[in-house]
Protein backbone atom coordinates (compact mmCIF):
# COMPACT_ATOMS: atom_id res chain seq x y z
CA UNK A 1 0.00 0.00 0.00
CA UNK A 2 0.90 3.26 -1.04
CA UNK A 3 1.04 6.89 1.15
CA UNK A 4 -1.65 7.67 -1.39
CA UNK A 5 -4.00 4.68 -0.86
CA UNK A 6 -3.65 5.00 2.49
CA UNK A 7 -5.02 8.83 2.54
CA UNK A 8 -7.68 7.90 0.07
CA UNK A 9 -8.96 4.41 2.35
CA UNK A 10 -8.27 6.68 5.36
CA UNK A 11 -10.84 9.34 3.60
CA UNK A 12 -13.30 6.35 2.40
CA UNK A 13 -13.00 4.16 6.01
CA UNK A 14 -12.33 7.04 8.57
CA UNK A 15 -9.20 7.78 11.15
CA UNK A 16 -9.24 4.44 12.90
CA UNK A 17 -7.72 2.11 10.90
CA UNK A 18 -8.75 -0.68 13.55
CA UNK A 19 -12.46 -0.60 12.21
CA UNK A 20 -11.38 -0.42 8.20
CA UNK A 21 -12.85 -3.84 6.49
CA UNK A 22 -10.45 -6.60 5.44
CA UNK A 23 -8.35 -6.54 3.80
CA UNK A 24 -7.74 -2.85 3.50
CA UNK A 25 -7.09 -3.32 7.97
CA UNK A 26 -4.14 -5.41 7.25
CA UNK A 27 -2.41 -3.76 4.36
CA UNK A 28 -3.19 -0.28 6.06
CA UNK A 29 -1.70 -1.95 9.63
CA UNK A 30 1.16 -3.08 7.44
CA UNK A 31 2.40 0.24 5.88
CA UNK A 32 2.20 1.98 9.65
CA UNK A 33 4.50 -0.70 10.51
CA UNK A 34 6.65 -0.06 8.14
CA UNK A 35 6.50 4.06 8.76
CA UNK A 36 7.32 4.13 11.63
CA UNK A 37 9.40 0.74 11.37
CA UNK A 38 7.86 -0.80 14.85
CA UNK A 39 6.63 -4.39 14.85
CA UNK A 40 2.97 -5.28 14.42
CA UNK A 41 3.29 -7.93 17.20
CA UNK A 42 2.08 -7.15 20.16
CA UNK A 43 4.56 -7.29 23.21
CA UNK A 44 3.22 -10.65 24.66
CA UNK A 45 2.89 -12.10 21.55
CA UNK A 46 4.97 -15.52 20.84
CA UNK A 47 7.35 -15.98 18.23
CA UNK A 48 4.73 -18.41 16.37
CA UNK A 49 2.49 -15.98 16.73
CA UNK A 50 5.03 -13.55 14.86
CA UNK A 51 5.94 -16.16 12.31
CA UNK A 52 2.05 -16.73 11.56
CA UNK A 53 1.34 -13.16 11.11
CA UNK A 54 4.56 -12.92 8.66
CA UNK A 55 3.05 -15.60 6.54
CA UNK A 56 -0.72 -13.98 6.97
CA UNK A 57 1.12 -10.56 5.59
CA UNK A 58 3.19 -12.89 3.07
CA UNK A 59 -0.08 -14.84 1.39
CA UNK A 60 -2.54 -11.45 1.54
CA UNK A 61 0.27 -9.86 -0.78
CA UNK A 62 0.45 -12.91 -3.03
CA UNK A 63 -3.56 -13.43 -2.87
CA UNK A 64 -3.82 -9.94 -4.39
CA UNK A 65 -5.55 -9.69 -7.76
CA UNK A 66 -6.76 -6.38 -9.54
CA UNK A 67 -10.41 -4.66 -8.45
CA UNK A 68 -12.54 -2.28 -9.26
CA UNK A 69 -15.77 -2.18 -6.68
CA UNK A 70 -17.33 0.95 -8.31
CA UNK A 71 -17.37 -1.47 -11.52
CA UNK A 72 -18.55 -4.50 -9.51
CA UNK A 73 -21.26 -2.36 -8.04
CA UNK A 74 -22.40 -1.02 -11.35
CA UNK A 75 -22.44 -4.84 -12.86
CA UNK A 76 -24.24 -5.89 -9.90
CA UNK A 77 -27.16 -3.54 -10.13
CA UNK A 78 -27.95 -3.94 -13.67
CA UNK A 79 -27.92 -7.76 -12.82
CA UNK A 80 -30.49 -6.98 -10.19
CA UNK A 81 -32.24 -4.80 -12.40
CA UNK A 82 -32.63 -7.49 -15.05
CA UNK A 83 -33.69 -10.05 -12.46
CA UNK A 84 -36.06 -7.35 -11.96
CA UNK A 85 -37.39 -6.91 -15.52
CA UNK A 86 -37.56 -10.22 -16.22
CA UNK A 87 -39.71 -12.18 -13.84
CA UNK A 88 -39.15 -16.56 -14.07
CA UNK A 89 -42.37 -18.10 -15.48
CA UNK A 90 -41.41 -21.76 -12.81
CA UNK A 91 -42.15 -20.84 -8.97
CA UNK A 92 -38.97 -19.69 -7.64
CA UNK A 93 -39.28 -23.02 -5.30
CA UNK A 94 -38.80 -24.26 -8.31
CA UNK A 95 -35.20 -22.88 -9.14
CA UNK A 96 -33.95 -23.25 -5.30
CA UNK A 97 -31.97 -26.69 -4.74
CA UNK A 98 -34.78 -28.05 -2.36
CA UNK A 99 -36.90 -27.68 -5.45
CA UNK A 100 -34.78 -28.97 -8.17
CA UNK A 101 -34.51 -32.09 -5.43
CA UNK A 102 -38.45 -32.37 -5.00
CA UNK A 103 -38.82 -32.55 -8.93
CA UNK A 104 -36.11 -35.08 -9.14
CA UNK A 105 -37.50 -37.60 -6.06
CA UNK A 106 -41.34 -37.27 -7.68
CA UNK A 107 -39.83 -38.20 -11.38
CA UNK A 108 -37.72 -41.15 -9.80
CA UNK A 109 -40.87 -42.32 -7.95
CA UNK A 110 -43.49 -41.51 -11.35
CA UNK A 111 -40.84 -43.54 -13.65
CA UNK A 112 -40.42 -46.37 -11.18
CA UNK A 113 -44.10 -46.88 -10.76
CA UNK A 114 -44.72 -46.67 -14.59
CA UNK A 115 -41.39 -49.01 -14.99
CA UNK A 116 -43.44 -51.23 -12.31
CA UNK A 117 -47.16 -51.11 -14.33
CA UNK A 118 -45.31 -51.70 -17.65
CA UNK A 119 -43.72 -54.92 -16.51
CA UNK A 120 -46.45 -56.14 -15.06
CA UNK A 121 -48.27 -55.68 -18.18
CA UNK A 122 -45.64 -57.93 -19.89
CA UNK A 123 -45.45 -60.45 -17.24
CA UNK A 124 -48.91 -60.67 -16.81
CA UNK A 125 -49.71 -64.77 -18.28
CA UNK A 126 -53.35 -65.39 -18.97
CA UNK A 127 -55.08 -67.97 -17.18
CA UNK A 128 -55.05 -70.58 -20.20
CA UNK A 129 -51.25 -70.32 -20.07
CA UNK A 130 -50.69 -70.62 -16.16
CA UNK A 131 -52.83 -73.86 -16.47
CA UNK A 132 -50.76 -75.31 -19.42
CA UNK A 133 -47.69 -74.99 -17.58
CA UNK A 134 -49.26 -76.12 -14.19
CA UNK A 135 -50.40 -79.33 -16.20
CA UNK A 136 -47.35 -79.75 -18.17
CA UNK A 137 -48.16 -78.68 -21.41
CA UNK A 138 -46.04 -77.11 -24.50
CA UNK A 139 -46.69 -74.01 -25.04
CA UNK A 140 -47.10 -72.90 -28.47
CA UNK A 141 -44.84 -70.53 -30.15
CA UNK A 142 -47.32 -67.77 -30.69
CA UNK A 143 -48.19 -67.72 -26.95
CA UNK A 144 -51.27 -69.91 -27.32
CA UNK A 145 -51.50 -72.91 -24.71
CA UNK A 146 -51.71 -76.44 -26.03
CA UNK A 147 -54.63 -77.03 -23.17
CA UNK A 148 -57.23 -77.04 -25.99
CA UNK A 149 -56.33 -80.41 -27.37
CA UNK A 150 -56.07 -83.31 -25.67
CA UNK A 151 -52.90 -84.19 -24.03
CA UNK A 152 -53.98 -87.68 -24.39
CA UNK A 153 -53.93 -87.84 -27.49
CA UNK A 154 -50.98 -87.25 -28.40
CA UNK A 155 -49.98 -90.54 -25.63
CA UNK A 156 -51.89 -92.44 -27.36
CA UNK A 157 -50.58 -92.19 -31.13
CA UNK A 158 -47.04 -93.48 -29.09
CA UNK B 1 -6.48 -11.59 16.78
CA UNK B 2 -9.94 -10.58 16.80
CA UNK B 3 -10.68 -7.09 15.66
CA UNK B 4 -13.95 -5.41 16.67
CA UNK B 5 -15.99 -4.58 13.15
CA UNK B 6 -18.11 -1.80 13.03
CA UNK B 7 -21.65 -2.30 13.36
CA UNK B 8 -21.90 -0.25 9.91
CA UNK B 9 -21.99 -3.16 7.79
CA UNK B 10 -24.81 -4.42 10.38
CA UNK B 11 -26.64 -1.29 9.56
CA UNK B 12 -25.66 -1.12 6.10
CA UNK B 13 -27.36 -4.81 5.38
CA UNK B 14 -30.17 -3.38 7.11
CA UNK B 15 -30.87 -0.62 4.75
CA UNK B 16 -30.22 -3.12 1.62
CA UNK B 17 -33.00 -5.31 3.21
CA UNK B 18 -35.19 -1.89 3.23
CA UNK B 19 -34.32 -1.59 -0.90
CA UNK B 20 -31.57 0.79 -0.65
CA UNK B 21 -29.38 0.09 -3.81
CA UNK B 22 -26.74 3.04 -2.30
CA UNK B 23 -26.43 1.00 0.77
CA UNK B 24 -25.42 -1.94 -1.26
CA UNK B 25 -22.69 0.04 -3.56
CA UNK B 26 -21.48 1.24 0.34
CA UNK B 27 -20.95 -2.49 1.09
CA UNK B 28 -19.88 -3.32 -2.36
CA UNK B 29 -16.57 -0.97 -1.94
CA UNK B 30 -16.36 -1.86 1.64
CA UNK B 31 -15.91 -6.02 0.37
CA UNK B 32 -16.05 -6.67 -2.64
CA UNK B 33 -12.45 -6.75 -2.82
CA UNK B 34 -11.46 -9.09 0.02
CA UNK B 35 -14.60 -10.94 -1.78
CA UNK B 36 -13.21 -10.77 -5.04
CA UNK B 37 -9.37 -11.85 -3.84
CA UNK B 38 -10.54 -14.69 -1.79
CA UNK B 39 -13.03 -16.27 -4.25
CA UNK B 40 -9.99 -15.41 -7.36
CA UNK B 41 -7.35 -17.59 -5.40
CA UNK B 42 -9.86 -20.09 -4.05
CA UNK B 43 -11.11 -20.88 -7.58
CA UNK B 44 -7.78 -20.00 -9.54
CA UNK B 45 -10.00 -18.05 -11.86
CA UNK B 46 -10.43 -14.06 -11.74
CA UNK B 47 -13.79 -14.43 -14.69
CA UNK B 48 -15.09 -17.14 -12.61
CA UNK B 49 -14.20 -15.00 -9.36
CA UNK B 50 -15.93 -11.74 -10.90
CA UNK B 51 -19.29 -14.09 -11.06
CA UNK B 52 -19.30 -15.14 -8.19
CA UNK B 53 -18.75 -12.07 -6.01
CA UNK B 54 -21.48 -10.59 -8.09
CA UNK B 55 -23.95 -13.66 -7.54
CA UNK B 56 -22.80 -13.10 -4.41
CA UNK B 57 -24.16 -9.43 -3.97
CA UNK B 58 -26.98 -10.53 -5.73
CA UNK B 59 -27.60 -13.14 -3.03
CA UNK B 60 -27.34 -10.50 -0.35
CA UNK B 61 -30.02 -8.24 -2.53
CA UNK B 62 -32.04 -10.76 -2.38
CA UNK B 63 -31.74 -12.18 1.37
CA UNK B 64 -30.10 -9.39 3.88
CA UNK B 65 -33.40 -9.63 5.57
CA UNK B 66 -32.27 -13.02 6.89
CA UNK B 67 -28.93 -11.60 8.07
CA UNK B 68 -29.43 -11.88 12.05
CA UNK B 69 -26.17 -9.54 14.22
CA UNK B 70 -27.21 -11.47 17.29
CA UNK B 71 -25.78 -14.38 15.63
CA UNK B 72 -22.35 -13.61 13.86
CA UNK B 73 -20.57 -10.80 12.13
CA UNK B 74 -21.35 -9.10 8.11
CA UNK B 75 -17.96 -10.49 7.07
CA UNK B 76 -18.77 -13.76 8.54
CA UNK B 77 -21.59 -14.25 6.81
CA UNK B 78 -20.49 -12.49 3.31
CA UNK B 79 -17.72 -14.57 3.07
CA UNK B 80 -20.20 -18.26 4.24
CA UNK B 81 -22.22 -17.21 1.11
CA UNK B 82 -18.85 -16.65 -0.88
CA UNK B 83 -17.73 -20.03 -0.19
CA UNK B 84 -20.54 -21.72 -0.66
CA UNK B 85 -20.70 -20.45 -4.29
CA UNK B 86 -17.18 -20.87 -4.63
CA UNK B 87 -18.24 -24.55 -4.06
CA UNK B 88 -20.54 -24.29 -6.42
CA UNK B 89 -18.92 -22.48 -8.90
CA UNK B 90 -15.92 -25.69 -8.44
CA UNK B 91 -18.23 -28.28 -9.04
CA UNK B 92 -19.86 -26.63 -12.11
CA UNK B 93 -16.71 -26.10 -13.33
CA UNK B 94 -15.59 -29.97 -12.66
CA UNK B 95 -19.14 -31.17 -14.19
CA UNK B 96 -18.14 -29.19 -17.73
CA UNK B 97 -14.76 -30.35 -17.91
CA UNK B 98 -16.20 -33.44 -16.89
CA UNK B 99 -18.19 -33.82 -20.24
CA UNK B 100 -16.11 -31.76 -22.38
CA UNK B 101 -17.80 -28.20 -22.07
CA UNK B 102 -14.51 -26.42 -20.53
CA UNK B 103 -11.19 -27.29 -20.30
CA UNK B 104 -9.23 -27.88 -17.11
CA UNK B 105 -7.12 -24.45 -17.21
CA UNK B 106 -6.93 -22.16 -13.99
CA UNK B 107 -5.64 -19.33 -14.76
CA UNK B 108 -4.97 -15.80 -12.07
CA UNK B 109 -3.45 -13.32 -14.52
CA UNK B 110 -1.10 -11.15 -12.43
CA UNK B 111 1.99 -8.54 -13.42
CA UNK B 112 4.40 -11.48 -12.55
CA UNK B 113 3.68 -13.18 -15.12
CA UNK B 114 6.96 -11.82 -17.01
CA UNK B 115 8.63 -10.78 -14.35
CA UNK B 116 8.22 -13.10 -11.80
CA UNK B 117 12.16 -13.31 -11.10
CA UNK B 118 12.90 -9.93 -11.53
CA UNK B 119 13.91 -9.90 -7.94
CA UNK B 120 13.78 -12.21 -4.79
CA UNK B 121 10.69 -10.71 -3.46
CA UNK B 122 8.68 -11.07 -6.16
CA UNK B 123 9.36 -14.62 -6.38
CA UNK B 124 8.85 -15.46 -2.92
CA UNK B 125 5.39 -14.11 -3.65
CA UNK B 126 5.20 -16.51 -7.40
CA UNK B 127 6.16 -19.07 -4.64
CA UNK B 128 3.48 -18.65 -2.15
CA UNK B 129 0.67 -18.06 -5.16
CA UNK B 130 2.09 -21.60 -6.12
CA UNK B 131 1.63 -23.18 -3.25
CA UNK B 132 -1.43 -21.73 -1.98
CA UNK B 133 -2.45 -23.60 -5.20
CA UNK B 134 -1.38 -27.10 -4.17
CA UNK B 135 -3.11 -26.97 -1.16
CA UNK B 136 -6.46 -29.21 -0.39
CA UNK B 137 -9.27 -27.18 -1.07
CA UNK B 138 -10.20 -27.00 2.70
CA UNK B 139 -7.23 -25.80 4.07
CA UNK B 140 -6.42 -23.27 1.32
CA UNK B 141 -10.05 -22.17 2.18
CA UNK B 142 -8.62 -21.54 5.66
CA UNK B 143 -5.48 -19.93 5.12
CA UNK B 144 -7.50 -17.71 2.92
CA UNK B 145 -9.64 -16.62 5.40
CA UNK B 146 -7.32 -15.67 8.14
CA UNK B 147 -4.86 -13.61 5.78
CA UNK B 148 -7.41 -12.09 3.61
CA UNK B 149 -10.56 -11.54 5.49
CA UNK B 150 -8.66 -11.52 8.57
CA UNK B 151 -11.20 -14.01 10.37
CA UNK B 152 -10.18 -15.64 13.81
CA UNK B 153 -10.61 -18.95 14.35
CA UNK B 154 -14.01 -19.08 15.31
CA UNK B 155 -15.67 -17.79 12.44
CA UNK B 156 -13.43 -19.34 9.91
CA UNK B 157 -15.61 -22.81 11.44
CA UNK B 158 -18.47 -20.14 11.22
CA UNK B 159 -17.65 -20.53 7.38
CA UNK B 160 -16.32 -23.58 6.75
CA UNK B 161 -19.75 -25.45 8.92
CA UNK B 162 -17.04 -26.92 11.17
CA UNK B 163 -16.14 -27.01 14.61
CA UNK B 164 -13.34 -24.70 15.80
CA UNK B 165 -10.84 -27.14 16.38
CA UNK B 166 -11.48 -28.46 13.07
CA UNK B 167 -10.91 -25.22 11.51
CA UNK B 168 -7.69 -24.65 13.58
CA UNK B 169 -6.33 -28.09 12.49
CA UNK B 170 -7.08 -26.69 9.10
CA UNK B 171 -5.09 -23.35 9.14
CA UNK B 172 -2.02 -25.08 11.19
CA UNK B 173 -1.89 -27.84 8.22
CA UNK B 174 -1.79 -25.23 5.75
CA UNK B 175 0.44 -22.82 7.11
CA UNK B 176 2.77 -25.39 8.00
CA UNK B 177 2.49 -26.70 4.12
CA UNK B 178 2.89 -23.54 2.96
CA UNK B 179 6.04 -22.82 4.88
CA UNK B 180 7.53 -25.76 3.60
CA UNK B 181 6.80 -25.08 0.14
CA UNK B 182 8.48 -21.63 0.88
CA UNK B 183 11.60 -23.38 1.96
CA UNK B 184 11.88 -25.43 -0.38
CA UNK B 185 11.87 -23.39 -3.31
CA UNK B 186 13.79 -20.63 -2.15
CA UNK B 187 16.53 -23.27 -1.06
CA UNK B 188 16.18 -24.53 -5.04
CA UNK B 189 16.23 -21.08 -6.44
CA UNK B 190 19.22 -19.83 -4.86
CA UNK B 191 20.97 -23.17 -6.09
CA UNK B 192 19.98 -22.05 -9.58
CA UNK B 193 21.64 -19.19 -8.43
CA UNK B 194 24.85 -19.83 -7.37
CA UNK B 195 25.15 -22.34 -10.65
CA UNK B 196 24.18 -19.81 -12.73
CA UNK B 197 26.65 -17.09 -11.28
CA UNK B 198 29.60 -19.88 -10.91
Amino acid sequence: MTRDEFERNKRRFGDDVDVWPAPFRQQALAFMAGETGASESAADASPQDDADRALDRLVLEAALVDSDEQALARKVLARIDAGRARPSFLPRFLLAPAGLAVCAAALLVAVTLAGYQLARLQDDLPDSELLALASGARLADDGVSGIGADPAAGEGSL
Amino acid sequence: MQHEEPREDDELLARVAAGNQGALSQLIARHGRGLRIFAARYLGNTGDAEDVVQEVFVTVWKQAARFDPARGRASTWLYRITANRCIDQRRRRALRAFIGLDDVGDSVPSEEADAETATAARQELAIVRDGLSRLPERQRTAVLLRAVADLDIAAIAEVMGGSAGSAEQLLVRGRRALRDHLRDHLAMAATGRERKSS
